[in-house]
């Protein structure tokens, strides 16, 4: 375990209890406004920090203990305040970054560091940058620190509007804590997971470590598995990449695309049917389950091999067990008749998270993906799971939308697994 | 089956495909026994002008050889390794085969694009394109997603009979394919983006349009307009689709100012001409006697490699294709000229003007830089129209006989 958290600059140390103060969640924006103030300050002396600290590392080859103590309250104080803003965490937060909030950074302590990515930081940093942009989006700043400052160009210092990914899922939520006092296991795991993230990029960004952002859920620190659900990704992939068809990926999917249309026409149709069956009888058939579930399963492996998720080319029919990337979906179950009867706009949220957010990250790790796969014939582990996610929240999606199960999609990222260390690196503890 | 029966059959085949040939062939109303070659260029056109196109040309020329020439190099390397990647599929047979087919299909447009590169860098120097580098690259998408499809669709027809039918496919799959031709002949003008009436730019050259349609009885065809002039200064037209598609569309760079009104009536009387004569319809029965033997000989082939119905044969067939294509381009360009010299036959039937013929032809040499009269082997191997000395000597052969 501590070899995989070496690998990574940062990590979310996640207490929180999921229970939700009502008020404070109704009035969450205005009470965040000391924050924002305080934030702001604290930025403009981080900007000052953080250009320092990138001189000194230049000479020394290693932060100093002082400006590396400052930058590091300064993130894990941005981190409190991100979760606090996006109802990760419901406790007030403290304006001195100490550690012990809800939902906490972990930093890895001062090292030496390579000069030359010392000097190139900022571009080495691109990549991540554009998957924080993701979880971000414009008009969010990130930390609020001199690198969201750098990122961050279009958004106002201080703007609250959501991100693509922590938006959409903070608005979703703010409605759910209203109603039930609680947040959503499975929403608050997703916040963590990006904000968790974006720390692991400032850290990164600001030179407190050289160890590249992982995007993987677990590296982030959302460690333990999915709840039980009827529909489930399995992932056999082994990460290895043709670098052929990577490179005419988008061209290869083209049957692909051509056939899931046209199977589409008549899965619209089946899911009509499914809809009304399901109503009447309480349970969808068997050969409309069986046909709508071929389908979804079918959709699932196209998307994995074009968004690089899995490597080989898929078959046409939605076989099981023939894809590194697979759905396994329960035969019909029981479907409560009132959530059946509305179905559809009970969908609603869970196809914003999914258009919104999962299929923006899909797009963004496939496309950063695709540069890396043709250069080391590997996809980075981070990207397919977050990939993976995608995948899974989508499938589930259409799962519920197409009367499949009256399950609703679980958003979390958790994977369940350990997540892969990378080779060669000296395990140290985390601190700070 | 004994080998007497077979040599009957295959004389009987060859014998059908010869008579069918013959008669597509006489079916021209070009009269017999014109004399279309000899015209002294210099009558026609300026010393620079004659330097101008053959420069411009011999460059195109020799792009286009070195371009074949790559690209049956890289599809003899593909027929050799390219089924390796058949490990990269968890498609299944056919699957399997379309992955290595587009694959294929793939390293023939990346092993292109330098020399369709070259050929613009070329065109723009002279004037001829006005296209971007980048926009070529990018522009036509959708169409090298469309080609894809094809290829897959090809795959999907051969891969499915092959397993039915085992060495068998190639006759019912060349039936196949010219349906598809015929289906995509009669699709075509819907694909082209949009065309616009010619009535709506040019009234008077519409009624003048369907004077010439109504004269050479296919009244029901309209003419439409695209626009390309964003793109090329070239000038072309066309005769497209089947039946109630049937379409001749005019590029708006015919309507520039830079061809009189008597030419550009030639250019359409010529396309109504293909329209009138059928020319479409022939084309895919030619498409078909062509298809017959290229499947035949594809599937012998590729036998060792066990088959269309096997993926490994796919990249081999690629190559296969591709060399019988190469090798009857010659045979096509006779085919394809003597149908051409129809349409022009026809429109001078219709027009009575060899005046106007001649000055479109020379217009075309003078906008489109085309060499009017090129080299022998270039002539058999790429020029798919008659030589523009040849249409002159056409037209003055249809005036002395009007004499």
């Amino acid at each position: 375990m501590d070899n995989v958290l070496a690998s990574v600059p940062a990590r979310v140390v996640v207490t929180d209890d999921l229970h939700r103060s009502r008020l404070t969640v109704f009035f969450r924006l205005l009470l965040a406004i000391p924050h924002f103030i305080w934030l702001f300050l604290w930025t403009v002396a981080a900007i000052v920090a953080a250009i320092l600290n990138w001189f000194a590392t230049l000479v020394r080859g290693q932060p100093p203990q002082g400006l590396y103590g400052f930058l590091a309250r300064f993130v894990r104080y941005a981190t409190h305040v991100n979760a606090y803003l996006s109802l990760a965490a419901n406790p007030y937060p403290a304006f001195n970054g100490d550690p012990g909030y809800p939902v906490d950074v972990e930093l890895a302590p001062p090292a030496r560091q390579n000069r030359l990515k010392v000097v190139f930081r900022i571009i080495l940093a691109i990549p991540a940058i554009i998957v924080a942009e993701v979880f971000l989006g414009t008009g969010w700043n990130f930390v609020g620190g001199p690198s969201g400052r750098a990122y961050y160009q279009e958004g106002s210092k201080f703007s609250i509007a959501g991100g693509v990914v922590l938006g959409t899922v903070s608005f979703l939520a703010w409605f759910a804590c209203l109603v039930r006092g609680r947040m959503p296991q499975g929403f608050r795991n997703v916040l963590a997971w990006g904000i968790g993230y974006l720390a692991q990029v400032a850290a990164y960004v600001l030179l407190l470590s050289e160890r590249y952002p992982n995007l993987d859920a677990g590296a982030t620190g959302v460690l333990g598995g999915q709840p039980p659900r009827p529909v489930r990704l399995r992932i056999e992939d082994d990460l290895r990449r043709s670098r052929v068809t990577v490179f005419f990926r988008l061209f290869l999917v083209v049957p692909h695309a051509v056939w899931l249309v046209l199977w589409g026409i008549a899965v619209v149709l089946a899911v009509i049917a499914n809809w009304f069956a399901t109503l009447a009888l309480g349970r969808s058939p068997s050969a409309l389950h069986r046909f709508i579930s071929s389908y979804v399963r079918y959709q699932t492996h196209v998307y994995a091999f074009l968004g690089l998720v899995a490597n080989p080319f898929p078959g046409f029919v939605g076989r099981p067990a023939t894809y590194p990337i697979d759905l396994e979906i329960d035969p019909p179950e029981r479907q409560h008749r009132l959530i059946t009867l509305g179905r559809l706009p009970l969908a609603i949220p869970a196809l914003l998270v999914d258009s919104a957010a999962a299929s923006s990250l899909l797009f963004v790790t496939a496309f950063l993906g695709w540069f890396a796969s043709l250069a080391t014939g590997r996809m980075p582990t981070g990207f397919r799971n977050a990939g993976a996610w995608a995948l899974r929240y989508g499938a589930q999606v259409n799962s519920y939308l197409y009367v499949l199960t009256d399950r609703y999609p679980y958003s979390g990222p958790e994977s369940g697994e350990e997540p892969e260390a990378e080779a060669g690196t000296e395990p140290a503890p985390l601190a700070a | 089956m004994r080998l007497g029966i077979r040599l009957v059959l295959l004389a009987l085949a060859a014998g059908a495909w010869i008579a069918a040939a013959v008669l597509l062939w006489q079916s021209s109303v070009v009269p017999g026994g014109l004399h279309l070659s000899g015209a002294d260029p210099r009558r026609y056109f300026t010393d620079r002008q004659l330097a101008r196109t053959a420069s411009f040309e011999r460059f195109e020329r020799w792009d286009f050889v070195l371009a074949q020439v790559t690209l049956v190099a890289v599809l003899v390397a593909y027929a050799r390794y390219g089924g390796r990647f058949a490990r990269e599929s968890a498609a299944g047979r056919i699957g399997t085969g379309m992955l290595l087919g587009m694959l294929g299909f793939g390293f023939v447009w990346l092993a292109q694009i330098p020399f369709g590169l070259a050929d613009l860098w070329w065109e723009r120097r002279h004037g001829v394109s006005r296209t971007g580098y980048l926009g070529w690259i990018f522009r036509d998408w959708g169409q090298l997603a469309g080609e894809f499809a094809f290829v897959c669709l090809a795959l999907l027809i051969v891969m499915a009979l092959a397993g039915k039918l085992g060495e068998r496919w190639w006759l019912p799959g060349a039936a196949a394919f010219v349906a598809l031709g015929a289906l995509f002949t009669f699709v075509q003008p819907y694909l082209m983006g949009p065309l616009h009436p010619l009535s709506s730019r040019r009234p008077r050259l519409a009624e003048a349009a369907h004077r010439i349609a109504v004269h050479e009885g296919v009244a029901s065809v309209p003419v439409r307009v695209q626009n390309v002039s964003g793109e090329t200064s070239a000038a072309n037209a066309m005769a497209i689709g089947l039946g109630p598609s049937r379409r001749v569309v005019l590029w708006d760079t015919l309507l520039d100012g830079r061809f009189g009104e008597r030419q550009v009536r030639f250019v359409i009387a010529h396309e109504y001409g293909h329209q009138a004569r059928r020319h479409l319809p022939k084309g895919i029965a030619w498409y078909a006697l062509f298809a017959l033997p290229g499947t035949y000989l594809i599937a012998r082939a590729t036998r060792r490699r066990g088959g269309m119905a096997d993926p490994a044969a796919v990249p081999l067939s690629l190559l296969v294709l591709v060399v019988l294509q190469l090798a009857g381009l010659p045979l096509q360009n006779v085919v394809s000229r003597r149908i051409e010299t129809e349409a022009d036959w026809m429109a001078l039937r219709t027009t009575h003007d060899p005046v106007g013929d001649r000055r479109l032809m020379q217009s075309f040499t003078r906008t489109s830089l085309v060499e009017p009269d090129p080299p022998t082997w270039s002539y058999l191997l790429l020029d798919n129209h008659p030589t523009i000395m040849q249409r002159i000597a056409l037209a003055n052969a249809w005036a002395a006989q009007e004499r």
